[in-house]
């Protein structure tokens, strides 16, 4: 199971996204500038907030963000372990520990972005931010990443599939490697190919339909929220 | 019922062929982390995302291959589910491996830069095997380089700490990865495309 958009009808859900974009920058800002036991408490119970707000729990969030973990869980002891006596340093491993506990932290608030945000919604936020014909590049590229990433798995998996059914599994690491890969590239450019001559053909232009954006009076606390915390951050670094 | 009247701006074939096979790379650079092998000496095991990065910069050149990987980090960071292990979202652009992500581009750049020398891209038949093998290594330099930095200070490690836990243990996959990009470009699956 991953992070990925679950429609509802959450508090989040309701919020414009560039309010939730917003809310994420400014607290991962506040995580970094206030990496303390008494800051990061703090922080948790807004992080914790936001999964609920958004309609998730904390279990599959975090479950979604497992991958990260050996990251993450191994750097305090990286950090703490000396070669030599003491042979460990609370210290260090106790300032590594909190940067870990900081980042599951933001990646919390990050999820309740995900799941809470269907992709037109963040496309046209993104299109919003970067303006001009490279914002809308960049909105029609990610929209087309969502659309074609389901496809392309499969045609990996298909080709591993293939390779195991001849025994390939005995060939050497880079020549799977490179089997797998050759038929991801060959197959990708061949869709791109015919992607973009269909386009073509229906007058693919720079003009996109976007929902439109629009703050709403739910905004305002998670707006209010963001710029404290924004303002936080400003005073804790200057 | 309201009515909007706005002049439409096509976009040119060549622009939306590039967009397309860029959009397309982002994709599989995405599906290439969730293919993972086991590799000798590697106590992780090791996904493609790094050759999709490599492969950005060999076909679709210094230009587009950066964009590829602008628009892959754009996606991951909106949810979409290709960063290591399907994960997705804003935090890993300022978490722990967000150096490595964020040399991404910058490495597709690079290796582009390398292979093509200059903004057009040549025909790979010309490139010789060790110009190729050095634009790889340099790639490699810039995406640890940035990498074990980001570690270090997102995670607070020494330097020394930094580089066993992001650099040493992957640096035999890395070999293995540079073995096969040099393969793919020489393959004749792809010579027509």
């Amino acid at each position: 199971m991953t992070v990925a958009y679950v429609p509802d009808d959450s508090r989040f859900h309701r919020l414009d996204p560039r309010s939730k974009l917003f809310l994420q920058v400014a607290f991962a800002a506040a995580a970094y500038a206030y990496t303390t036991p008494r800051g990061l408490a703090v922080l948790s119970v807004l992080a914790v907030s936001c999964v609920w707000a958004a309609g998730g729990t904390v279990r599959e969030a975090a479950w979604g963000y497992r991958w990260s973990a050996p990251f993450l869980l191994a750097a305090p002891v990286v950090a703490g372990v000396t070669v030599g006596p003491p042979w460990i340093r609370a210290a260090d491993a106790l300032t590594t520990g909190l940067a870990s506990y900081r980042v599951w932290i933001v990646l919390l608030v990050a999820a309740s972005f995900v799941r809470s945000t269907p992709v037109r919604e963040s496309r046209a936020a993104l299109q919003w931010l970067v303006p001009g014909r490279p914002g809308r590049a960049l909105g029609i590229g990610v929209a087309l990443v969502f659309r074609f990433l389901p496809l392309l798995r499969h045609d990996l998996a298909s080709t591993r599939a293939a390779i195991h059914a001849r025994c390939g599994a005995e060939r050497s690491v880079h020549h799977r490697m490179r089997i797998v890969a050759v038929a991801g590239i060959a197959r990708a450019i061949g869709r791109a190919d015919r992607l973009a001559t269909a386009l073509t053909a229906r007058c693919f232009a720079w003009n996109p339909t976007l929902p439109p954006l629009r703050f709403s009076r739910t905004d305002v606390p998670a707006v209010l929220l963001a710029t404290g915390l924004t303002v936080a951050a400003i005073i804790a670094v200057a | 019922m309201s009515t909007a009247t706005e002049s439409v701006d096509l976009v040119g074939h060549e622009s939306t062929r590039n967009l397309a096979r860029a959009a397309l790379f982002a994709a599989l650079v995405g599906a290439f982390a969730y293919v993972s092998f086991p590799v000798p000496l590697s106590p992780a095991p090791v996904t493609l995302q790094v050759l999709g990065v490599f492969l950005a910069g060999v076909l679709l050149g210094p230009v587009w291959g950066p964009a590829a990987l602008g628009i892959y980090l754009a996606a991951g960071a909106l949810g979409a589910p290709v960063f290591s292990g399907g994960a997705g979202g804003l935090g890993h652009l300022v978490g722990a491996t967000a150096g490595y992500l964020w040399s991404y581009p910058v490495a597709a750049g690079v290796v582009g830069l390398a292979v093509h020398r200059g903004p057009a891209l040549r025909d790979l038949d010309g490139v010789g095997v060790p110009t190729l093998v050095g634009g790889l290594i340099a790639g490699t330099v810039v995406i640890y380089a940035v990498g074990v930095t980001g570690l270090a200070l997102v995670l607070g490690l020494a330097p020394v700490e930094a580089v066993v836990q992001g650099a040493l243990v992957f640096l035999p996959a890395e070999a293995a990865k540079i073995a096969a990009a040099v393969g793919i470009v020489r393959s004749d699956a792809l010579a027509a495309t």
